[in-house]
This record gives C-alpha cells, structure tokens and sequence, in this order.
C-alpha cells in the first residue's frame, strides 16, 4: 500500500503544480478554464489510400487524346493518375515523390499540377516547404511513356523562396510559367529593409519543362498567399491575374499579358475594391481568354467599395476593365471561382456554403459575359471539399471536384444533377 | 493473485515521472478544434472579455505579429486570449515553432482538426472565407465583433478603447 500512497501523492501533487501553473499564465487567471477539451465530436481524418478520393487538393488536365489526368498529393507522397471513362475510375498511381523533409503545399489555392504537353509528354510540378523554413521551393518533372515514369524532380530554378506557380502551353509547345517569388523580398530583409508580398516572376521552356529560362520578376508586391491563374490569349502569349498589394496595403486586382520578349507586364488594375488590409485572402482569382481574346477574371474581395464574389471582363487587354458584377448569393459565402472559356462560350462556377450544404452552382454566358444563365447547382456535400475546377474535353465542360464524402467526381455539365 | 511490490514501485515511478514531465515541462499543446468548437470557446468565462485569434504558418501577416501577440498577453492580463492555429496536423510543428520562437508557448492554443473549413469559417462568422489573421474580439458579457487584420486594425483598436473605458 506505501508504494500506491506514493503514487496518489504524486498524483495529486502534480495535478496541483499543474493547475497552479494554468492560473499564473498571462491572460488567464482563475475560475473556468480556457483550456477546457473540445467536446465537439470531430469527423475521422481523410483516407490514407494513394487514390484521388483522399486527396485534398486535385489538379485535372485532359491530354489530345481525352485522357483525363490528375495530380495530387497524400500525405508526404505526390502521386498522378489517369482515367478512361471520365473520372468514374483511375489507373494504378505513379508516384512522383515521398518528401523525406517538408510538406508538400497542397492546401486551398496551393495544388501540385500536371500539364499534359503536344508531344505527348508529361510535366507535373510541386512545391515543397521545408519542415523549419516557410521559403517554397518548385520542382517539376517530366513523363515520357505516358505516365508510367517520371524523371526524378528537379527545381525549377536555382534560386528558392517560389510559390503558386501556374502555366499555359502554346499552340508551338512554348510552356509559360508565372509565380510568386521571394527573392527581392529576400534581398530586402538582408539589407534590414521593409519589403511587401512577394515579386510576379515569369520564365518559359522551349524543351517541354527540362528547363525554363527568362527568369524576370516583372512586378514586386503581389499578395503573397493567393494563387497566381494564367490562360493563354489569342496571339499566343500568356495572361496572368492575382492579387496585388497597391498603396496603402489595398489588395485588390492585377492582370497583365507577358510581353512576346518576357520583360515587360501589359495590363491593368481590374478594379478598385480598396481592400485596405494587412492579412493574407488566401484566394486568389480566376481568370479565362475566349476565342475572341476578351480577358475574363472572377476574384474576392472585401474591400470598401464592394465585398463579396465578383466578376469582370476587358476588351481591351485589361486597359480598362467592365464594371464589376457581383456573382452568386451573399448569405451563402460565395467564394473559389473558377473560369473556363471554349468555342461553345464562357463558364463561370464556385462554391457556397449554406451553414450545411456545400454546392457548386454554375453560369454560362454566350455573349462574352455581359449577360449569364439562372446558376444551376452542379454538385453538393455536406462534407470537407476542394475548390472547384472546370474543365474542358473537346467543347464539353466538366466540373473537377474533390470532397471527404463522395470522393473524387468529374462532372459533366451537360448531366448536371445535384 | 499477490502484487509484487517491484513492479508497482516501477509502474508508479514510470507513471509519476511521466506525468511530472507533462505537468513541469509542458510542451506546447493544440486543443483539437472541429465543428460545433467555437460556441463553447466563445462562452468561457464570459464575464471577461475575450479574443480568439486565427492564424496559419502560411500567413507572413499572422506571423509578422506574434511577436506583438506575445507582449499584449503579458500586458493585458485582464483580456482572455486564445489563439487558433487553421493549419492542418502536418503544419502543426511548424506552428509550435514559430509559437514558441516569438514566446507563445504558454498561451492557450487550438489547432484545426476538422477539413470542413467552410463549416467552421461559417460557424464564427457567416462572412468569412478564410482570411487571415481573424480576430473576434468578445466584451465582457457583451456584443462580439470580428476582425480581418492585423492587431494595428482600426476595429481592433477601438474595441480595445472600449475595454478600458469599462475597466475605468
């Protein structure tokens, strides 16, 4: 019994020094405390099978052939699959990489991609953060036997500190990439110097992503926690949209084509929001070019002249831009739009959430986005979900959406069910 | 069946030095936080006021001010102050060491353990997406007011100005 007593002792006698230590904490003295357990009961975690249905983020591409391919990770691994039938079933996975160090940035408006190329090859890019720096560094690898091998990844630059990296592929096979980079906001902090955001760099390949070349950070103070989008316009050269940090800490909207050279920006601001803010949006803006080179972006803001989730046009190659239209229904928090344009006419989708239910509701426009259809509910879950995708197959639109509960589903629009 | 003295003198020894070591040493620790979580955080202890603050290692603007989070605690000890980590688990080391690089390792912390953002966003405030840094700044038993920005935010500011005019 003398060794229970010592025990109950100690017990007690820990508990005691425990709770003393709680009551002394800054912030916190006694009565109820603040480190009361959740009682909420939390869902299971996701799935650990290397399968997209597990993913939490998913990147779809159809190749020429109507292969769709997907990129995603789960857990440390970066896997890619294809599917015959349209998403209903997937391929055995290739894994890419399992990081030994870091994490693989996959969360919200940050999704490894795959980019099925001309020559039938392959490039999928990543970017990992180490496990004790926040600095992103992008690696890409290539496929040439259709899937079945990937190279071993490489950076895509010498240099680190990238994120959100985005891409478009000419009609002649030039791969164009536009991200976030760090390295003046680097440079900054070595000379003790205030620096905001992050810079927009650009670079190009002409060998199908082995290397890319042109590095120009053409624009400093982007947000930097916020996607980059591009699609390519009509004369072949890329457009980009994101979110920029403008005097005085106001993050609304920037889109701008890449000169044929790569040094020069040509666009505009998208509209003035004047979202005076010191956070990080964590969504970034969608952006599409239709056959007829129109410049379509959809973004968030909550800025003093308007808030919510809205959308825009420029005929002009963003000198000037419509006036912003407001998208889906305020008290369902619409927000991750996505924007698709092909011969057939201009998709917008995004999400909403009701205090339940997650929908997907989707508009098309033929003419060029000055009017849209009634938004059709596409797909629903009351569970945890990606952001939407659409995606295109020969004119046919499909709406690319990961959720905890249904799993992984490739909707076409034309089977539009709830 | 007789005990044997040695084997509970061993397992008491075990189990006391365990929990000697989570009790003196307390490493920092995130409360599992889900759906359903932030009604009860926000009705504790109500007769104090209250901030609950949002923040994620991939927020430079979160992280840039937990420096200033850790100097208000100690210099407002009459304001509850509880800080919600929305990264997921793999994040979360991460996030332990950037609390406890800028002296948060005291603090009250939370951490996102449920992947229906939308619903926990929603359950705080039905309009926000997921901005960071969040603050919902809560009066004693009063009115609740949240915040998208840093802690020089003009909301933020005034809210703080109205606590003190109460304490006055």
């Amino acid at each position: 019994m003398t060794y229970w007593r010592l025990f109950l002792f100690a017990l007690l006698a820990t508990f005691s020094t425990a709770r003393a230590q709680e009551a002394t904490q800054p912030g916190v003295t006694g009565g109820e405390s603040l480190n009361k357990p959740s009682m909420a009961k939390h869902p299971p975690p996701a799935c650990s099978d290397p399968k997209p249905d597990c993913a939490m983020t998913i990147y779809p591409a159809f190749d020429k052939k109507g292969l769709l391919w997907v990129a995603y990770s789960v857990g440390k691994t970066l896997y890619v699959a294809s599917s015959q039938d349209q998403g209903k079933t997937f391929s055995s996975p290739t894994t890419i990489i399992t990081l030994s160090d870091g994490i693989i940035d996959a969360h919200g408006d940050a999704r490894p991609k795959i980019i099925p190329l001309n020559d039938n090859s392959l490039l999928v890019s990543y970017t990992t953060r180490p496990d004790k720096m926040m600095i992103g560094t992008i690696f890409t690898a290539k496929s040439s036997d259709n899937g079945k091998n990937f190279s071993t990844p490489q950076p895509m630059l010498t240099s680190d500190g990238q994120r959100f990296d985005s891409y478009v592929v000419t009609s002649k096979g030039r791969i164009f990439a536009g991200w976030l980079d760090k390295t003046h906001a680097a440079q900054a902090k070595a000379e003790g110097k205030e620096f905001a955001g992050s810079g927009v760099a650009f670079a190009w390949s002409d060998d199908g992503g082995m290397t890319f070349k042109g590095k120009n950070i053409l624009m400093d103070h982007a947000c930097e926690c916020c996607r980059i989008s591009a699609a390519l316009g009509r004369d072949g050269l890329p457009v980009f949209a994101w979110r920029q940090i403008f005097e005085g800490e106001i993050r609304d909207h920037y889109a701008a084509k890449l000169s044929a050279n790569g040094a020069k920006l040509i666009g505009g601001r998208v509209s003035n929001d004047d979202w005076a803010i010191n956070s990080c949006p964590h969504q970034g803006p969608a952006l599409a070019v239709d056959t007829k080179g129109v410049w379509h972006i959809a973004w968030f803001t909550k800025g003093k002249n308007r808030q919510g989730l809205f959308y825009a046009f420029s005929r002009d190659e963003g000198k000037t831009f419509s006036t912003p239209e407001k998208i889906g229904d305020d008290a369902h928090a619409p927000a991750f739009a996505t924007l698709l344009a092909t011969k057939k006419g201009l998709y917008r989708a995004w999400k909403e959430f009701d205090g339940a239910q997650t929908t997907i509701p989707i508009q098309q426009s033929s003419d060029g986005g000055k009017s849209w259809s009634a938004p059709q509910i596409l797909a629903s879950t009351t569970e945890a979900s990606d952001h939407p995708i659409l995606v295109a197959l020969k004119g046919d639109v499909f709406l690319s959406w990961g959720t905890h509960k249904e799993g992984y589903r490739l909707i076409p629009l034309n089977l539009a069910k709830k | 069946m007789p005990r044997s003295p040695s084997l509970i003198y061993t397992f008491s020894l075990t189990l006391i030095s365990l929990i000697l070591m989570c009790g003196t040493g307390r490493s920092l620790e995130f409360k599992p936080y889900g759906r359903g979580d932030f009604d009860q955080i926000a009705h504790l202890r109500e007769q104090r006021p209250r901030i609950i603050h949002y923040w994620s290692v991939t927020c430079p603007a979160c992280i840039a001010e937990l420096g200033q989070w850790a100097k208000f605690i100690n210099e407002r000890r009459d304001i509850d102050i509880i800080f919600i980590n929305t990264d997921d688990d793999e994040d979360r080391e991460r996030a332990a060491l950037r609390l406890e690089k800028n002296g948060l390792s005291q603090a009250t912390h939370y951490g996102f353990s449920d992947s229906f953002v939308e619903k926990l966003y929603y359950e705080v405030d039905k309009s926000w997406r997921g901005e960071l840094p969040f603050t919902v700044l809560i009066s004693a038993n009063g009115p609740r007011v949240s915040v998208t920005g840093a802690l020089d935010d003009p909301h933020f500011v005034a809210w703080l100005n109205q606590v003190n005019d109460v304490k006055k």
